[in-house]
């Protein structure tokens, strides 16, 4: 096991190269200057030459890429263009928020969604099944901007149960769970939607099969076969889906975090992308791709314990 | 009496004196439109999220009365008097004793005016440098006297040194010290310091008890980074918001007005939106075919779209309340058989097509909108290329767009907006570039005359000549004035009254404090 995460782990370097490379190329393609972005419409010049030549953006491209290279791999991200406080710091101030979310977001799907979808391929094509597809319809069609606030006009306006300004301090538990659990309920939604359209069509070829049928006629009792049985073997694609999707969250959450006032690493991102903050931006990237490895990594070796077969192979 | 009622007796007894004497709310919380703090270096702080709050922190020579931004409303700040040449040339400032910085960096020196003042003039540690051109030499004459010379008189150098862009003073120590940490750990003399930043979350301020007017009546300001318009909106309906940042649209202030307990305040500056004409390119060239965009341009419609309380329609080629401002420049009004039959002479009977680069910013690309459906009606298509924000700053300074649709305020004196957008030594692409859009060159004269001129009545007439140049060359066509929008509670009193405020924002001063 330990040689196999080491040998997935070594493997990822090359692919955390190419995004480097692809990241670096990217930002700098995108048309905009970030000391224009940086000192505004009422700079000479002068001013805007001065601050390149300090940004070190009016080296040649090879160069720039040598030095962002060398420091990405000793962990030195450098400091923000457009803040100049370092990178690593700003993340780190926000990553716990961002974990938070992601990982209450996931439960909540994962609770939600596994348990509609084995219900709607149970109950095929009646009222419980079509039930738990509006649902997921319903989860998938409302963007987080619009749940979001709609959340928020209920529980924090209507009710005042929860308030509006998410932005957690991180030395309460309790402040933390409060300012979580509404923004954590959006976008759990739209992963229990994701999940439940997965796992019931998993779960619908599943009890399909012959293994199923022979539980059955060994005297395996009904309930026990669906859940130890069928979804056991309808939970790869599931576990992909999980994996994928907790992938994107980590980045994906600015919406989220905007309706709810909370800081987090996809705000980060939106803001280093208008800003031109190229050195922001290829820190995150750096980290949203080695943080992605890592979960899939996870994903594959869940996997392993779901199926034994893909341990062997 | 039952237990009952003595009991309730008892909780009255202590309830009683409780709500008598409730001590008012001390802190303070402020909802921004922003992702995140930019640099709190206040020569660096270009965007009104940093110079709203920037203006909280320093203080400069001299100031704009709370509430105000009138050039005739200047006074005393941290300079107590001063006194100048016959010429305007040579200025001395007199320091206000007994000052001190935040966070224990000593007693204000003339040594930190220097210090400030030559990096407000210095392009690289400044985005004002260009104010500052004219500083011939900053000098501290002894602890408390500061003498700065010109190399000419300036149309108010007292505007460049109030509380505003290049004119606040640092400690030259903390810069110094802290180096490119002081962008998040600024150290001024203001009323209020920076305790702690969480970036994208808040920036905290605490009281400076040592303030040299008095001790704040408030405690705390916590300022608050939130992108979203709607939970902006929310959280100051819920209470867990005293002042947001509003919106600039008549259907917003209509709506936030009904709120219990809220008020809207609309103030000065006003941004106004402007179609600069690149008289460089064809068919602009042609005067005719620039009137014809002139008169197709209807700006009252504009203004009942923007809304009449925040906006108001322009009646010259600078905002209006600047000093020097033509009220009568001469702006041709909305005709469109004037605008069609124009067309036709210069040529384009069919009428014509323009390239125009154009920024994605929701508030400018609807304003954009609704004049692309105006010149339409004139035969005039406008081939809109929408990109985003900051391409779009790019690509308007590389001179590649037919017209370019602005909205900026400037210090309220007509010099600074006539010569940063229509001398011919602001032209884009040029060394000296700012953003003369237009390449206008009609009013360079009066522009340079005004900003010697010693007499104030010849001063104005010639700035007000300058517009009237500019507006029958048709440079660049007014559309509308946007003033700036926010809401506060009305159980907080800013201290004073606000009308208008250079900072974008409101002032937080000592005497801010809740009712």
């Amino acid at each position: 096991m330990i040689f196999y995460v080491i040998r997935r782990l070594l493997a990822a370097v090359p692919t955390l190269l190419a995004v480097l490379t692809l990241v670096f190329v990217l930002v700098r393609i995108v048309p905009g200057d970030p000391a224009i972005a940086i000192l505004g419409d009422r700079a000479t010049p002068v001013a805007v030459a001065a601050l390149r030549a300090k940004l070190g953006v009016d080296q040649p491209i090879w160069s720039q890429y040598v030095d962002f290279l060398g420091k990405s791999l000793t962990g030195d991200f450098g400091r923000s263009m457009v803040t100049d406080r370092p990178i690593l710091a700003d993340v780190a101030a926000v990553l716990p928020h961002t974990i938070d979310l992601t990982l209450a977001a996931m439960v909540i799907g994962v609770a939600l969604g596994i348990p509609l979808g084995v219900m709607a391929a149970l109950y095929r094509n009646r009222a419980a099944d079509i039930a738990a597809r509006m649902l997921s319809l319903l989860g998938l069609s409302f963007p987080v901007f619009v749940s979001g606030i709609f959340m928020l006009l209920a529980f924090a306006l209507h009710w005042r149960i929860f308030p509006v300004i998410g932005n957690a301090n991180l030395a309460d538990p309790l402040d933390r769970l409060t300012k979580l659990v509404l923004p954590a309920l959006t976008l759990g939604i739209v992963m229990a939607a994701y999940i439940t359209r997965v796992t019931r069509s998993a779960m619908l070829q599943v009890l399909g099969e012959d293994y199923m049928r022979t539980a059955r006629a060994k005297g395996v009792p009904w309930r026990r076969a669906v859940w130890r049985h069928g979804l056991r073997n309808a939970g790869l694609p599931v576990v992909t889906v999980v994996g994928l999707y907790f992938g994107i969250l980590i980045g994906n959450s600015v919406l989220t975090e905007i309706v709810f006032s909370r800081p987090g690493l996809g705000k980060i991102i939106v803001g280093a992308l208008n800003q031109r903050d190229y050195t922001m931006l290829q820190g995150l990237m750096v980290i949203y791709c080695f943080l992605i490895v890592v979960v899939n990594l996870l994903t594959d070796l869940t996997y392993g314990l779901i199926d034994p077969r893909v341990k062997q192979a | 009496m039952t237990f009952r009622q003595a009991l309730l007796a008892a909780a009255l007894s202590f309830a009683v004196p409780l709500a008598a004497h409730a001590a008012p709310k001390t802190d303070l919380v402020v909802g921004m439109a922003a992702q995140d703090i930019g640099k709190l270096d206040p020569h660096l702080a270009v965007s009104t999220i940093d110079r709203t709050v920037v203006a909280w922190i320093y203080n400069a020579l001299v100031r704009f009365k709370p509430g105000s931004m009138s050039p005739a409303d200047i006074e005393p700040d941290l300079a107590q008097s001063w006194e100048f040449s016959a010429d305007k040339k040579v200025w001395t400032f007199h320091l206000r004793p007994g000052v001190t910085f935040q966070g224990g960096y000593g007693e204000l020196t003339a040594d930190d005016v220097v210090f400030s003042l030559t990096k407000s003039g210095d392009p690289k540690r400044s985005a004002f440098s260009a104010d500052f051109a004219a500083f011939e030499k900053v000098e501290a004459l002894d602890k408390l006297t500061v003498r700065i010379t010109l190399k000419q008189t300036l149309p108010s150098l007292l505007g460049i040194l109030t509380n505003y862009s290049g004119g606040f003073i640092v400690s030259k120590k903390a810069v110094e010290t802290l180096g490119d940490s002081f962008a998040s750990k600024p150290v001024g003399t203001g009323p209020f310091a920076v305790a702690s930043l969480t970036p994208n979350q808040s920036l905290e301020l605490v009281a400076n008890k040592g303030y040299f007017r008095g001790a704040p009546k408030l405690e705390k300001i916590s300022y608050r980074f939130m992108p979203s318009n709607a939970s902006r909106d929310l959280a100051f309906q819920n209470g867990e918001l005293d002042v947001e940042y509003g919106i600039s649209d008549q259907t917003w202030v209509d709506r936030t007005r009904k709120l219990p307990g809220a008020v809207v305040d609309v103030f000065e500056p006003a941004e106004e939106a402007i179609l600069h004409l690149n008289m460089a390119q064809k068919p602009l060239d042609d005067i005719r075919v620039r009137q014809a965009i002139a008169y197709a341009v209807n700006r009252p419609e504009l203004q009942r779209w923007q809304g009449p309380t925040v906006s108001r329609m322009p009646a010259s080629v600078i905002p209006g309340g600047n000093l020097g401002y033509a009220a009568d420049a001469g702006l041709l009004e909305f005709n469109l058989d004037k605008a069609k039959a124009l067309l036709a002479e210069a040529g384009f009977p069919n009428g014509l097509t323009l390239k125009v680069v154009h920024t994605q910013l929701p508030g400018m690309l609807a304003g954009m909108q609704v004049v692309q459906a105006e010149l339409k009606r004139a035969g005039i298509n406008l081939d809109l290329q929408v990109v985003e924000h900051a391409t779009y700053h790019q690509m308007i300074r590389e001179d590649l767009s037919a017209m370019v649709y602005y909205s900026a305020s400037r210090f309220p004196v007509a010099d600074f907006y006539l010569t940063q957008f229509y001398h011919s030594r602001s032209i884009v692409k040029t060394p000296t570039a700012v953003t003369n859009f237009s390449h206008c060159t009609v009013a360079d004269a009066e522009i340079d005359a005004a900003r010697t001129e010693p007499n104030d009545a010849k001063q104005i007439a010639l700035w007000q000549t300058a517009q009237k140049k500019i507006t029958a060359a048709v440079c660049a066509v007014p559309l509308i004035e946007t003033l700036q929008t926010w809401v506060h509670k009305d159980t907080l009193d800013y201290g004073y009254e606000l009308k208008g405020s250079l900072s974008l924002g409101p002032l937080i001063t000592e005497l801010t404090q809740f009712k």
